[in-house]
């Protein structure tokens, strides 16, 4: 009884912190988000250049941890170049998860495009319309409900992995509970710690379910 | 003037021939039908004519216009500019043998997008001529279902009418009739034929040797990338000279008996 009350007493602290993970997560996966779709879209490009510069891009950013990539952005760009000081931890964090999601949702919407039946390619160019126009209007309107599951999955995953930025001191849920654990020196605080990552994760894991029932209506 | 003319067409896959040297015209308002086995080429020849297979080497003109002059896959030496490319390439419409059809829009939505998009007519009138289409190949209760939802008879009918949109002066067809079921063949010949009456200048591949018999001017027979017989339907099928065409329709006709 006595524990409940204390991790009670921990709640406001933890959720306050909440709000950076959460905040951190959105942010990076919604800018994430966009420039994926230029990565996808050099990736398949007919030009050599642009697909193998972005085919590096990806390779670099799913084929290093992502810890070293948080590491690399707030402590060895400084080093390089000194014009590239990041001063806020929030910043770097951002960043890092930026540059690595785009990466992998990159390689979700560029498979997704290309599952789309060559056939709609070839009757939007027999209808005299342009890459871009079969792109925007044909293409990825088809593809991107079959991004969505993978790119809901993606988002959860980086929800938990934004307990990394913990260890450049962000004050985030991970980060918050540490702290309690080590003033307080109790370890039991990481149980409601963990309650609320579960507890995020469902919550989003039941609205994404319920977009994907909605966006199968034609298929 | 001729709608379309081929010089000495070849395209290879690999080390595959599938079309050598092959030379057709077609006149303004004509029905050609090209027949053959499967793997003789026809595909390609009528993929070839809408650019969505490279040639090799040889020469295709529309409307007397060169538009691909080729000794190699690699160039074309016709450089027009875009929009006049554009322009040429629209005279030709396609049907495809899967119908292609955009499966996010709705009946209407699909014949109209082209419309709107590349030639550039108002929403209004886009939405008129769409429906004009859709009573004309008898789909218009399905002008707000998706293709999908309707049978593989009306989603080619619904191609058909998508390719009219762009007002094209030749419509191409590949093997329009292959992928549907047998009771649904009738309806798609019906908008065929009555397409052919009004006048407007039609390449078919086809296996339907009745349709070809009844509506054709030409039919050509290919096998093994060659144009191997080239006649109007009542010498072509009473009186074939090519051998491997009276082994093809010998073949075929006691299969449909």
């Amino acid at each position: 009884m006595d524990n409940l009350q204390k991790m009670l007493t921990w709640m406001p602290s933890l959720l306050k912190a909440t709000e950076i993970t959460l905040l951190l997560s959105i942010l990076s996966t919604l800018t994430a988000l966009f420039f994926s779709v230029f990565l996808a879209l050099g990736k398949i490009s007919k030009r050599k250049i642009i697909s193998k510069l972005t085919g590096a891009y990806i390779f670099f950013f799913r084929g290093t941890p992502l810890l070293m990539q948080l590491f690399f952005i707030y402590y060895t760009l400084p080093q390089l170049l000194p014009a590239f000081n990041i001063k806020s931890r929030f910043f770097a964090a951002w960043l890092a998860f930026s540059l690595n999601i785009a990466a992998y949702l990159a390689e979700i919407i560029r498979a997704a495009i290309q599952s789309i039946d060559k056939g709609q390619f070839e009757a939007a160019k027999a209808l005299g319309m342009s890459y871009s126009q079969t792109m925007r209007l044909i293409i990825i309107p088809q593809a991107y409900r079959r991004m969505i599951p993978p790119i809901c999955n993606e988002f959860v995953m980086v929800l938990k992995d934004t307990s990394l930025v913990s260890i450049i001191a962000v004050v985030d849920l991970t980060y918050q509970t540490k702290m309690i654990a080590s003033q307080r020196a109790n370890s039991l605080v990481y149980i409601p710690a963990m309650l609320i990552y579960l507890v995020i994760t469902a919550i989003f894991t039941f609205i994404f379910n319920k977009l994907e029932e909605k966006l199968s209506v034609y298929e | 003037m001729s709608m379309i003319k081929t010089e000495n067409l070849c395209k290879s896959f690999h080390s595959l021939e599938v079309l050598k040297n092959v030379s057709i015209t077609v006149e303004q308002g004509e029905v050609v039908c090209i027949v053959g086995p499967s793997g003789a080429g026809k595909s390609t020849f009528l993929r070839a004519l809408n650019n969505l297979e490279t040639i090799n080497s040889g020469k295709i003109y529309i409307e007397d216009v060169l538009v691909e002059d080729r000794d190699n896959i690699l160039t074309n030496k016709v450089k027009l500019p875009k929009a006049q490319r554009l322009a040429i390439m629209l005279e030709l419409g396609m049907v495809f043998q899967r119908f292609n059809l955009f499966p996010h829009l709705t009946s209407l939505e699909n014949i109209m997008i082209a419309q709107t998009q590349v030639r550039k007519r108002s929403e209004a009138q886009a939405r008129e001529k769409a429906l004009a289409l859709l009573e004309r190949v008898g789909l218009t209760d399905k002008a707000d279902e998706y293709p999908n939802k309707m049978s593989g008879g009306q989603q080619q009918r619904l191609a058909i009418a998508r390719a009219l949109a762009m007002d094209p002066k030749v419509m191409l067809f590949d093997e329009p009739t292959s992928a549907l079921d047998p009771e649904l063949v009738g309806e798609v010949l019906d908008v065929m034929k009555d397409l052919a009456k009004d006048g407007i200048t039609m390449v078919v591949v086809t296996h339907e040797m009745g349709f070809a018999k009844d509506v054709a001017d030409r039919v050509i027979f290919m096998d093994d990338g060659m144009v191997l017989e080239d006649a109007p339907p009542s010498e072509f099928f009473t009186n074939p000279k090519n051998e491997r065409l009276r082994e093809f329709l010998r073949r075929i006709l006691t299969k449909e008996q």
